[in-house]
Formats: C-alpha cells, sequence, structure tokens
C-alpha cells in the first residue's frame, strides 16, 4: 500500500465532514480521506491537528467502511479540545494504522461478550459494526454497555434503536446500565460490572473484550474472573501516553510491553504481572 | 581483521590532508573533560588520544537533542567522527536496533547512520565512573567501527573494522604492517586499562543482573536509600548512549505536515502522563525503577540486547550523587533477602 521509502510520520490528509457532539464532553469527527484508510477493529491511528498536536485513537466506525473514518473523541487535554472545535471542511492528518487487531480468526465458534464503558464504547462500536458483518462465524454476541448518566452515552441514536433492532435478526443481546438513572431511564442502574450478574454465557467457549476507563477496566476484569472466564479470553484495551506509535519513542511501555506495536489489544494473561497496569 | 601501524606524526598528518575534504569531529578537552569538536588546521595538534571517553555521546551525531523528522532532513554529509569508545559502539548497536532494524525505520536517523564514519579509539585512563567491564564490554573496541585506534608508545595500530576503513587509508605508504611486539604491547596495555576498570568497580556486583527481571514492587526500591536524592533532572538520561526516547512536537503550517522530535526522559514526572492527568508511574520509584528495568530487562526482552554499555555517564553527570553500581548491587542483595 505504501512505498517503503515513505516517511513513518506523514498523515495522510483528511477533510472533517462532520463534528457529532455525543455527549457532554464526547464528540465523534467523521472524516473522508484523501486516499484509502484500512485499519482492523482494533488497531489504532495517530491523529494530527495542525499546529496543535498528535494523539491516538482507535477508529470507532466501521473497518467494513472506505469511504470515511471516525474516531470518538473525549474533551480531556489540548489536542482533544481543539478536535472538539473543527468544523467540516478543516484538514487534519492520520497515520496508520497501528498495533494488533482483535483476533477475529480466534473468535470464530465463540460466544462474544463485549462490555465498554463511555468513551471506552468507541474502540468497541469498530468492533461490534465487524462482528455484525461477519455475525454467522460467531455462537452468539452480547453487549454489555454502562455509562455514568443516560446523557453521558454516545451513540444514543445507534443503541437504542437500530442496533437493538438487529437482536430480532441475529443471535445479539444488550445490557445496558448508568450509574445514575433519570426517571425515563428504562434500563439497569448500576456500575457496568452489574451487567455482568446473572449473564447467559458459556465462559469456557466465550471471549470477553473491555475498554473503558482503568477503574472500570479493572473491576470488570476482577468480576470476568470470578464468573469463569480464563486470563486468556478477557481482551483488554490499553491506553497509554503515545507519541511516535511504531515502537521508538517507548512512552507506551507496560513493562517491556509496547501499547503501541505489542497491543493496544491485550490478553489480560499477557499483561496480569506488568507494572502499574490500571492506572 | 586487518592491522596497520603508523606513528603519530604521520596520521597527524593524514589527518591534515582529510580534513581538506572531509567533515571530521574528534575529542578536545574542556576543564579537564572531553568534547567533540571539528578538527581544523589550528587544533589538530590537540586532539586528545590518550584518555576517555567524551562527554556527549556519539548518539548526538545521529539522533540530535532536537530535529524536524518530517519532512525529513535531505541535506546531509559525511562525518568523520574521532575518538568513538567501546561503550558508544555499543550504544550505537542498540539505536540501530531500535531505530533501523524493526518494521518502521526513523528516516533521519537512517540516513545519518550511512553518512557516519566512526574512528574509534581504545580508552586508556577510564573515570572513576566507568563500568564497562561490569556489563560485558571491554573498554576497547572490538567491532563496529570502520578504523579503531590503539595507541602505543609512539604510534597507533590501526584496526580495519569495514570497507570503508579500507578505502579511507589506500595505499598510503605511511601505514606499515603491524609486527608482533607491536601486537604484544597492544594487548598488554588492553589488560592493563580491564584492570583499571576492575579496580574501580571492586565493590559492585552486577553477577545475577538478570535478577532485576521481575523487580515490578515498589518496595525493594523504596528500601534504597540513595534514590531519594533523584531530583528527577534527566541528565542520566539525556546523557545516555541508550536512551531513545522522544516526544514529537507538531509544527504543521499552511497545508502541509511538519514535525520535530525532541528528547524526553522517563524521569520526568510528565514523561507518562495521560491528558486525563493519570500516569502509570506516580512516584519517583515507579519512574527510577523504569529507568533501571528498562536498561536491564525491557531493551533484553524488545531488542535481545542490554540497554547499558558501562560508560558511566549516567553517574557523573548526577546532581543527586546516586551512583547506579551501589543502587543495583543494592537492589540484587534486597532480592536475595526477601
Amino acid at each position: 500500500m505504501f512505498k517503503m521509502d515513505r516517511n513513518i510520520y506523514q498523515p495522510v490528509k483528511c477533510e472533517v465532514i462532520d463534528n457529532i457532539k455525543e455527549s457532554p464532553n464526547i464528540n465523534t469527527i467523521v472524516l473522508k480521506p484523501e486516499r484509502e484508510f484500512s485499519f482492523l477493529a482494533g488497531q489504532f491511528a495517530s491523529l494530527t491537528v495542525p499546529g496543535i498536536g498528535e494523539a491516538p485513537f482507535t477508529p470507532s466506525s466501521s473497518p467494513f467502511d472506505k469511504e470515511k473514518l471516525e474516531f470518538t473523541v473525549m474533551k480531556v487535554g489540548r489536542v482533544t479540545e481543539k478536535i472538539h472545535q473543527l468544523k467540516k471542511g478543516d484538514i487534519v492528518g492520520v497515520r496508520g494504522p497501528y498495533g494488533k487487531p482483535y483476533p477475529l480468526e480466534e473468535f470464530k465458534g465463540k460466544e462474544i461478550l463485549l462490555v465498554g464503558g463511555g468513551v471506552g464504547l468507541a474502540p468497541i462500536r469498530a468492533l461490534f459494526l465487524a462482528l455484525v458483518e461477519t455475525y454467522k462465524d460467531y455462537k452468539k454476541i452480547v453487549f454489555c454497555c454502562g455509562a455514568k448518566t443516560p446523557a453521558d452515552y454516545i451513540y444514543k441514536d445507534k443503541l437504542f434503536g437500530e442496533w437493538q433492532n438487529l437482536c430480532e435478526k441475529i443471535p445479539l443481546s444488550f445490557r445496558i446500565t448508568v450509574d445514575r438513572k433519570d426517571e425515563n431511564w428504562k434500563y439497569m442502574e448500576g456500575v457496568v460490572t452489574c451487567t455482568l450478574d446473572g449473564l447467559d454465557i458459556d465462559v469456557k467457549n466465550g471471549v470477553s473484550v473491555v475498554c473503558g476507563p482503568p477503574i472500570m477496566m479493572k473491576f470488570t476484569t476482577l468480576k470476568l474472573l470470578e464468573i469463569g472466564f480464563s486470563e486468556n479470553s478477557i481482551y483488554l484495551s490499553m491506553e497509554r501516553k503515545m507519541y511516535c506509535g511504531v515502537g521508538h519513542c517507548r512512552h507506551c511501555l507496560i513493562g517491556d510491553l509496547f501499547v503501541c506495536k505489542d497491543g493496544p489489544v491485550f490478553k489480560y494473561s499477557e499483561i496480569k504481572d506488568k507494572p502499574n497496569i490500571w492506572v | 581483521m586487518e592491522k596497520l601501524y603508523i606513528k603519530t606524526d604521520d596520521w597527524q598528518e593524514f589527518i591534515k590532508e582529510k580534513i581538506k575534504e572531509k567533515i571530521i569531529y574528534a575529542p578536545f578537552e574542556e576543564n579537564n573533560l572531553l568534547f567533540y569538536q571539528i578538527v581544523d588546521e589550528k587544533n589538530i595538534e590537540k586532539i586528545v588520544y590518550n584518555r576517555i571517553r567524551t562527554v556527549e555521546p556519539v548518539k548526538i551525531f545521529l539522533f540530535p537533542f532536537k530535529e524536524r523528522i518530517l519532512p525529513e532532513i535531505n541535506d546531509l554529509n559525511e562525518i568523520i567522527v574521532m575518538g568513538v569508545t567501546s561503550c558508544d559502539l555499543k550504544g550505537l548497536e542498540i539505536l540501530d536496533k531500535v531505530y533501523m532494524e524493526g518494521e518502521f525505520k526513523d528516516p533521519n536517523y537512517k540516513k545519518r547512520k550511512e553518512n557516519l564514519f566512526v574512528i574509534s579509539f581504545d580508552c586508556n585512563e577510564p573515570y572513576d565512573s566507568c563500568f564497562c567491564w561490569l556489563v560485558g564490554v571491554n573498554p576497547y573496541p572490538e567491532k563496529n567501527f570502520d578504523l579503531n585506534l590503539s595507541l602505543i608508545e609512539d604510534g597507533f595500530i590501526v584496526e580495519i573494522g569495514s570497507q570503508k576503513g579500507k578505502e579511507f587509508i589506500g595505499n598510503d605508504r605511511r601505514f606499515y604492517n603491524v609486527n608482533e611486539s607491536q601486537l604484544k604491547k597492544m594487548k598488554e596495555k588492553r589488560e592493563k586499562v580491564i584492570e583499571k576498570v576492575k579496580e574501580k568497580n571492586r565493590e559492585f556486583d552486577f553477577n545475577k543482573i538478570e535478577n532485576l527481571k521481575g523487580m515490578v514492587e515498589k518496595e525493594y526500591w523504596q528500601r534504597i536509600k540513595d534514590i531519594d536524592n533523584c531530583v528527577s533532572c534527566g541528565s542520566c538520561n539525556f546523557n545516555c548512549p541508550t536512551c531513545v526516547c522522544f516526544l514529537l512536537e507538531d509544527i504543521s503550517e499552511n497545508g502541509n505536515f511538519k514535525k520535530v522530535k525532541v528528547y524526553d526522559a522517563c524521569l520526568f514526572p510528565g514523561y507518562a502522563r495521560m491528558a486525563s492527568g493519570a500516569t502509570p508511574r506516580p512516584t519517583l520509584y515507579d519512574r527510577y525503577a523504569n529507568r533501571i528495568l528498562c536498561k536491564y530487562w525491557y531493551m533484553i526482552e524488545n531488542f535481545k540486547i542490554t540497554g547499558c554499555t558501562g560508560c558511566g555517564r549516567c553517574i557523573s553527570g548526577c546532581i543527586g550523587k546516586i551512583d547506579k553500581r551501589k543502587v543495583i548491587t543494592e537492589l540484587l542483595r534486597e532480592k536475595v533477602n526477601v
């Protein structure tokens, strides 16, 4: 795809075609790359806001969508604040994809549990859309989601609409919760681990995929182990400070493992003995 | 490898001819320390051949403190660096593995490396901080140079390490075949220098250095009193021939993407801090442990090579006066006692 002598830091120019407000502090930017930008679910890319900076994000759009590229971004720092301010027609840069994707080959014939919390639903969305495209390969998909309040949910239109409609056609179910409900909420109340109580899933033939804030990942992992998932069947999306994305700058190391090269998706068994995994 | 002999005066003349067409750096003394400077007709007599490593590692010629990385720098000339020591050559071996030998190649580094001609020197007068021998490096270069100079009395034994090195000498008549007695002198001198390094490291124990693997619990590190003297200045990082960490600054303008690469130091509290404010290494002990473990554990896992060359710059440059050898010796003892 690329010429081998291409500068590894050269981004693909992308035009902003939409900037959608998902929740009070989370937006999804929709980009049209100047040339095709392919990725697999779980891989990430570095997004440059020209003159401001660069940060790594996992695309939240379907890997099968070759026309556009979406990133769902929470406003937390300098670069993400600028991303929230981007307008239609603005130009940004994207380089990648980097890292290892979710091993969909290994998921074949299995029951798949997706657990996403807050903005952690973003990478899970790309995976979910890829799984839906190839749903016949898996026994079933259970999608557990959590957010602080109903207003904090991202992808509201899809999650409370067309995605749930899919349940009638394919072996898919949802378990949806918020930490604090409001008067209109008709799903569960409690932190995301409560969606794992009484779960109908074959843990011996199942894999679980977790993405969310560190505290959520920690307690979800502990709960998954408790209900019988093996350390090898829990996949975690790890986040670290990152610059190069290619295993040079060493900022993203978890012990001896590069989040950019060896991850960002790790089996719990791979990282459990590394220092300070739950930041 | 082929070895020749040249008299000191002849070598100086030889270099004087070379500087007419090439840029040559060599070690010069300043305040009793050695720094690289460009050789010219005026300073050529002051090149220091009989000492030890320079203050800056040779890394600075390949991975400078700050440089544009996108678009990459194209107008790079060949440079010749004299006086590179064995420890720094080991450093280049590590840098090559990081920046050049993986799937992704650092554009500037690769070009700079291709344009670098190395004339290394045997070490003569080790510093108190030198500990190459403790990490399996000898105080004289054995590979990865184009030419190596071993000073013996009134001349040098010149070892040719590459085709480029051979061409550099060409058929110059000032180089003679080396004789047995000269080789013997070189060997004796090298052994003497090894003894000096050993003597300076008598009280330190790096046997079982592999036991550092897995020492991630903070408790081990908190027991080492000297670590409390670290002020997180990053001097050990910036002076290290094998520290490869950098950050990227975006300076894109007018629709053109531009990036600058700048050194970063894992001892800075903000090094691994994410935008949310969370960091996986919140305490000094986490950061100090990371630096040591990176050298003696992580780099071995990543690149099959120890990330320390024993140059001692992290010791001589430490404003907290922390001697890493003492820290490691105590840590390894701690591990046995736990």
